[in-house]
């Protein structure tokens, strides 16, 4: 931790860029003359490191929440088995996290990258004797290398345009690095090939949205609770999701993203923000609450991002790693102390665990927007942001409307998670009664609640300010405030506190309010806890769709091929079988056969061949 | 200068002999064979590997090659040519690697110990002649040689139907020789060339004409690719596997498939350009059909030695795929990708013989939740399999890598199919992990033992080489790189 | 020498080839077949000493009388290897009538 601070106020007191020695991973030298390649001038794949503005943010990101979570593992952990393995794999998230933001270059990201994804899959299934852990784990695997597969393709996109391209030998020539001295490396160059380009950002936003959960590859993220809370607690704040918003970031700032690509980023973040908050509503789970409302925050970001605010949704990923880490450890503390996660079993837990109740409204306030909190600075600059762009892209209105809705879903469902858990009796006497944590678990909660508070005022240092300004697309820092900002902000705040009070209104009495079976609420509870479907779509499609296929082609490789083959040595067997019958062990028989083969040959070389020759002229 | 390749080739000829003779000793004798032969061949790749460094001294030609006059015609000059390039010295460093790995993994074999351990150097022997003969006679000669250790590895030790395997793999991979001997012959005899030294075979032959070349190559690639194995002529092969014993199932996959990768490069791309330009829709429709059939197939599979048979038909596509777009990188990422697949096959089968004898079985959905009970071989399952999927960090991450750019530089969006079926790749090794080692135990019975240390020396070596090469290919590149082949500086 | 010509001694060896075959392929009795391969075997080795005589080149005709002589040896060779056979078979079953040796039936 204290090296990315470190590292990050030496980038706040001097932005810009710093590269260090980079080793080259796998050269392809240029091919001779006369044998032109798709690089004629060879190719180069390096592993280096690149400390920017937008690395070094996401420096402080992992390595602050990364020891926070550590620190409180100690003890939410103790009991567990198979900690040197929690451990070492934790470590290995950090540090492939920690590569992936120090990357020099694209391959060297997804290098990392599939790293980032490999450990969230052993984290996700530390518990792997339990089937739903295990399940969970695979699931995320594989939805997110569908995303890497995409991501791939984009890379590819992008060698291909670009690979001659540069100065000197050109890009590909010199290792496909981001930057080169301190320019971006492809900066001056003439874009290429304009179809090329919109496709190699689709696949690029397919990567991201398969790490960050973007709608429809949002299915892992609620399931990934089966991990343990401290894991949940550190995907969700600093590492996996945050890389695919980094993805995003990085490639606008370098490679930069098409008018198409970009309207594209903004309709999946606002359509993700919004439908991730509508499922959060119903849910009765603590844990996938959070994990709703993540999915709905990183909406926030992505939409950020392509309408061109960068470092604004950089930042509202800072603010948000602290209040979401503060979030899930708050639940872990909770789930910790009465051993259940299901909200509608808690109640009460107020006036036990103050500490933590007092946390989570933190963490719930900054969630929904409420100033002076941290989440209320970044959302809001991002939505003002997003706001300025309409008038010259009146295509983002509907995804920013559905983005400002979310503000009062969020405030909604957060505290209806609050009230459920914390207000009011406790209503099932079967559980533990809960009591705080030791110091192990109290403190970071303690920074983090602290973190969560202040954190969205960093903007106004001079230091942090300068960070986030020397960064690429750094519209919207430091925010400005003039009469529409300030109306749009009070209507934000008003949307997310009138979000709190219905809250408050349906549950703050901590009592059940009994859903009526018949009414139209119901069904839309089902098809919310449902997910829309789409997680049945996607296990159908895996179970019985593919499944289906693959027992078919086995049949068909069993029984048709194989069967083609064993056909062939029937046929040879019959064949055999019938010229056994020829031989009957009697020589003058087999004479005969000599004669009558002499005869042939004889034939041959009289009758025949000198007919063909004569036909069609010797040789 | 010392004829090192003769020497090397005496010394592992003289092992296996003595293994043969050895009785009780055998595996002591094929262990120091084993040994010398990586020694010998760790001592020519380091002597060849500039890594690290953009400029890596490149060997101009074939490095290491001698030549004697062995048979001579008023017509026809046969020598004893052999040497080494590039390509080939990384398929010799595979052999080197697995030969020692099979040894020490089957160290406890009770079954004729000598004949065994004798068949496994013999099969090395054969795959290293392959690797380094220059001269078509000598060629085929070893290329055969492999084929009869490789029958008796098959037929004689495992499974049930072991000798119906044996038969078919005998009779489909000799059908293969024979028509691939008909196509060098005529190759040679067509050329006019007067020696069937390689140098001299592929300077006459790319003078043929283009139809000539189109047929010859079909017959050599008929040949080649029964090997590798494509589909529709695959079948042989997870029968092979599922009826050999773990040694055989190890040298099967991580060399004997190498053999048709190498002897395409070598004898048939080289050899007859033009004839190979014509025929790439043939070798594209081939890869292709591999790739997808391999690994949809593999999603059905209960069998795990099957199921990673089966994955070994994808792989090989890859390979078949990169070798027909007719490029550096693509041959680069074609040579990568053996290796890559030899040394992570080789895990996976060695896992899967350890998993059959620790449990009894190998239906993965008759096992469950093993990983409690046998954390090495769970450990191992794994690291085989996110290998096999192309993870980072080991080795079939480069390897596939520059398979698929090339494949993308080379043929578009036609990159499309390998690169989804790399999901469903993921999603055949994934579920198996979960099947087999994670959920509550099932079918694990009470009281069995990790993986014994004989096992876990030899899979442990694989591991090592894996993320050794994952994480710095570019000792393997850089040596490739310097081969005389076309499109490589070698040249 | 040249007077003679080839195409009577071609008939003359084709005849004997003709009567020894007709011998193989009709004669049970071991022994009598063995006299026919005989006869058949003397056609071809008369056929190698015509062809030498009538090489256009004389130090290559030496070649066919060469390969006649060991041809002979031989056929002295095969007739002893044949009557070890009809003894041995005489042994074993009594006969030597080759119509009853039918082991080798597939």
């Amino acid at each position: 931790m204290a090296v990315g601070v470190l590292i990050a106020l030496g980038e706040s007191l001097s932005p810009g860029t710093y590269t260090d020695v980079r080793f080259t991973w796998l050269h392809l030298p240029a091919p001779p003359p006369g044998h032109p390649g798709a690089f004629p001038n060879g190719f180069s794949l390096v592993m280096g490191t690149l400390v920017d503005p937008l690395s070094a943010l996401m420096l402080v990101v992992v390595t602050v929440v990364g020891f926070l979570v550590m620190l409180y593992s100690i003890e939410y952990m103790r009991k567990e088995r198979g900690l040197p393995r929690y451990y070492a794999e934790l470590s290995l998230f950090l540090a492939a996290m920690n590569g992936l933001v120090l990357a020099d270059n694209l391959l060297e990201f997804f290098l990392f990258w599939e790293l980032v994804g490999l450990c969230s899959y052993f984290l996700i299934g530390f518990h792997y004797e339990r089937p739903a852990a295990a399940s969970a784990a695979k699931e995320a695997f594989l939805v997110t290398r569908v995303g890497d597969v995409m991501f791939l393709l984009g890379i590819f996109l992008y060698f291909a345009v670009y690979g001659a391209k540069g100065p000197g030998l050109g890009w590909a020539a010199s290792g496909f690095l981001f930057v080169q001295g301190n320019h971006a490396f492809l900066a001056g160059v003439p874009a290429g090939n304009p179809t090329l380009l919109t496709v190699a950002g689709i696949m690029i936003l397919g990567g991201a949205a398969g790490k960050s959960a973007q709608f429809p590859l949002d299915v892992w993220l609620p399931d990934a609770m089966e991990g343990p809370t401290t894991v949940s607690a550190l995907i969700h704040a600093a590492t996996m999701v945050a890389a695919g918003v980094y993805l995003l970031a990085v490639t606008s700032v370098f490679l930069g993203f098409t008018a198409f690509d970009s309207l594209l980023i903004v309709a999946l973040g606002g359509i993700t923000t919004f439908f991730a908050a509508t499922m959060a509503v119903v849910q009765p789970d603590i844990k996938r609450v959070i994990a709703y409302s993540t999915i709905s925050q990183l909406g926030y970001m992505v939409l950020a991002v392509g309408a061109g605010f960068t470092m604004v949704g950089l930042y509202h990923l800072f603010t948000h790693a602290f209040f979401k880490a503060l979030l899930f450890l708050a639940a872990g503390a909770v789930i910790h102390a009465v051993g259940t996660q299901d909200l509608f079993r808690m109640g009460g837990l107020r006036k036990r665990m103050p500490l933590t109740a007092a946390a989570f409204a933190i963490g719930g306030l900054a969630l929904a927007g409420i100033p002076p909190f941290a989440g209320f600075w970044s959302k809001d600059d991002l939505l003002a942001g997003v706001y300025s762009t309409l008038g010259s892209h009146p295509a983002y209105w509907p995804f920013f409307l559905l983005a400002f809705a979310t503000v009062f879903l969020t405030g909604y469902y957060i505290f209806r998670a609050w009230f459920l858990a914390f207000s009011g009796e406790p209503r099932d006497p079967s559980l533990h009664a809960g009591h705080e944590g030791p110091w192990e678990m109290t403190v970071p909660l303690v920074i983090l609640s602290a973190l969560a508070v202040v954190a969205g005022l960093f903007v106004y240092l001079p230091g942090f300010q300068a960070l986030l300004l020397h960064g690429g697309g750094v519209a919207g820092i430091p925010p400005v405030y003039g009469t529409t900002q300030l109306l749009l902000s009070a209507v934000g705040v008003s949307l997310a506190g009138g979000g709190i009070l219905v809250a408050w209104a349906l549950w703050g009495s901590g009592r059940i309010v009994p859903t009526p079976s018949a009414a139209p609420a119901a069904g839309m509870r089902r098809v919310l806890l449902a997910r829309y479907g789409i997680k049945s779509a996607y296990d159908w499609l895996g179970a019985t769709g593919v499944y289906t296929v693959a027992r078919a082609a086995d049949f068909f490789d069993r029984f048709v091929i194989d069967g083609a083959v064993h056909g062939f040595e029937r046929a040879f067997g019959d064949l055999s079988e019938r010229m056994r019958r020829i031989q009957t062990g009697l020589v003058s028989d087999y004479a005969s056969y000599v004669v009558g083969g002499l005869l042939v040959v004889a034939a041959l070389l009289l009758v025949v061949a000198p007919y063909l020759v004569g036909r069609f002229g010797g040789g | 200068m010392l004829p090192l390749v003769p020497i090397v080739l005496a010394s592992l000829l003289a092992g296996t002999v003595a293994t043969f003779l050895a009785g009780r000793w055998a595996r002591w004798v094929a262990l120091a064979t084993s040994a010398v032969f990586l020694a010998e061949v760790g001592g020519m790749f380091l002597s060849y590997s500039g890594w690290p460094g953009y400029n890596a001294q490149s060997v101009p030609g074939f490095a290491e090659s001698v030549s004697y006059p062995w048979i001579r015609l008023p017509w026809m000059q046969v020598n004893f040519t052999v040497g080494v390039d590039g390509i080939s010295l990384v398929l010799i460093l595979l052999t080197a690697i697995l030969q020692i790995a099979t040894v020490v993994y089957s160290w406890k074999e009770t079954k004729n110990p000598a004949a065994y351990f004798g068949l496994v150097s013999l099969t090395c022997l054969g795959s290293f002649g392959v690797f380094v003969a220059l001269d078509v006679l000598l060629f085929f000669l070893f290329w055969e040689a492999v084929l009869v250790p490789m029958f008796f590895l098959i037929g004689v030790w495992r499974g049930p139907r072991r000798r119906y395997a044996a038969l078919k793999f005998f009779v489909y991979t000799h059908v293969a020789s024979i028509v691939m001997l008909v196509g060098l012959l005529a190759t040679v005899f067509y050329s006019g060339a007067t020696s069937l030294d390689f140098s001299a075979v592929a300077a006459a032959a790319p003078g043929l004409s283009p139809v000539v070349q189109t047929f010859l190559f079909l017959a050599l690639f008929f040949g080649f690719a029964v090997k590798f194995p494509i589909v529709p002529f695959h079948t042989w092969l997870p029968d092979a596997h599922v009826e050999a014993p773990t040694g055989g199932s190890v040298l099967l996959a991580g060399l004997l498939l190498k053999l048709g990768g190498y002897g395409l490069i070598r004898w048939a791309v080289e050899v007859l350009p033009a004839g190979f330009l014509h025929d790439r829709p043939i070798v594209f429709a081939a890869a292709f059909v591999s790739i997808a059939w391999g690994s949809v197939v593999s999603l059905a599979q209960r069998d795990l030695k099957r199921m990673v048979a089966f994955s070994s038909i994808n792989h090989m596509g890859i390979v078949l795929l990169a070798i027909g777009l007719d490029s550096s990188l693509g041959l680069l990422a074609a040579v990568l990708l053996m290796f890559a697949h030899g040394i992570v096959s080789a895990l996976l089968f060695m896992s899967a013989g350890t998993v059959h004898h620790t449990f009894g079985t190998r239906d993965i959905p008759a096992i469950g939740g093993i990983t409690p009970a046998t954390p090495a071989l769970a450990t191992m399952i794994m690291a085989g399999a996110l290998a096999s999927l192309g993870l980072p960090a080991l080795i079939g991450f480069p390897a596939e890598f520059t398979a698929l750019l090339a494949t993308w530089n080379g043929l578009g969006y036609l990159v499309l199919l390998p690169l989804g079926i790399l999901v469903v790749t993921a999603a055949f090794y994934i579920w198996m992990m979960q099947r087999m080692l994670f959920g509550p135990p099932r079918g694990v019975p009470l009281g069995i033992h990790d993986v014994p240390w004989w096992e876990g020396v030899g899979m442990g070596l694989l591991v090592a080489v894996t993320v050794l090469f994952g994480i710095l290919p570019g000792l393997l590149v850089n040596v490739i790189t310097s081969s005389p082949v076309k499109g490589f500086p070698g040249t | 020498m040249t007077a003679l010509p080839l195409g009577g001694f071609l008939a003359l060896s084709s005849a004997l080839l003709g009567v020894g075959l007709f011998g193989i392929l009709t004669r049970r009795n071991f022994v009598l077949l063995l006299i026919a391969i005989e006869i058949a075997m003397n056609a071809a080795i008369l056929n190698f000493v015509y062809f030498a005589a009538f090489a256009p080149v004389p130090a290559l005709g030496l070649t066919g009388q060469e390969i006649a002589v060991v041809l002979i040896g031989f056929a002295a060779t095969e007739v002893a290897v044949g009557l070890a056979i009809v003894l041995a078979l005489h042994r074993l079953r009594g006969s030597i009538n080759v119509a009853q040796a039918t082991d080798l039936n597939g």
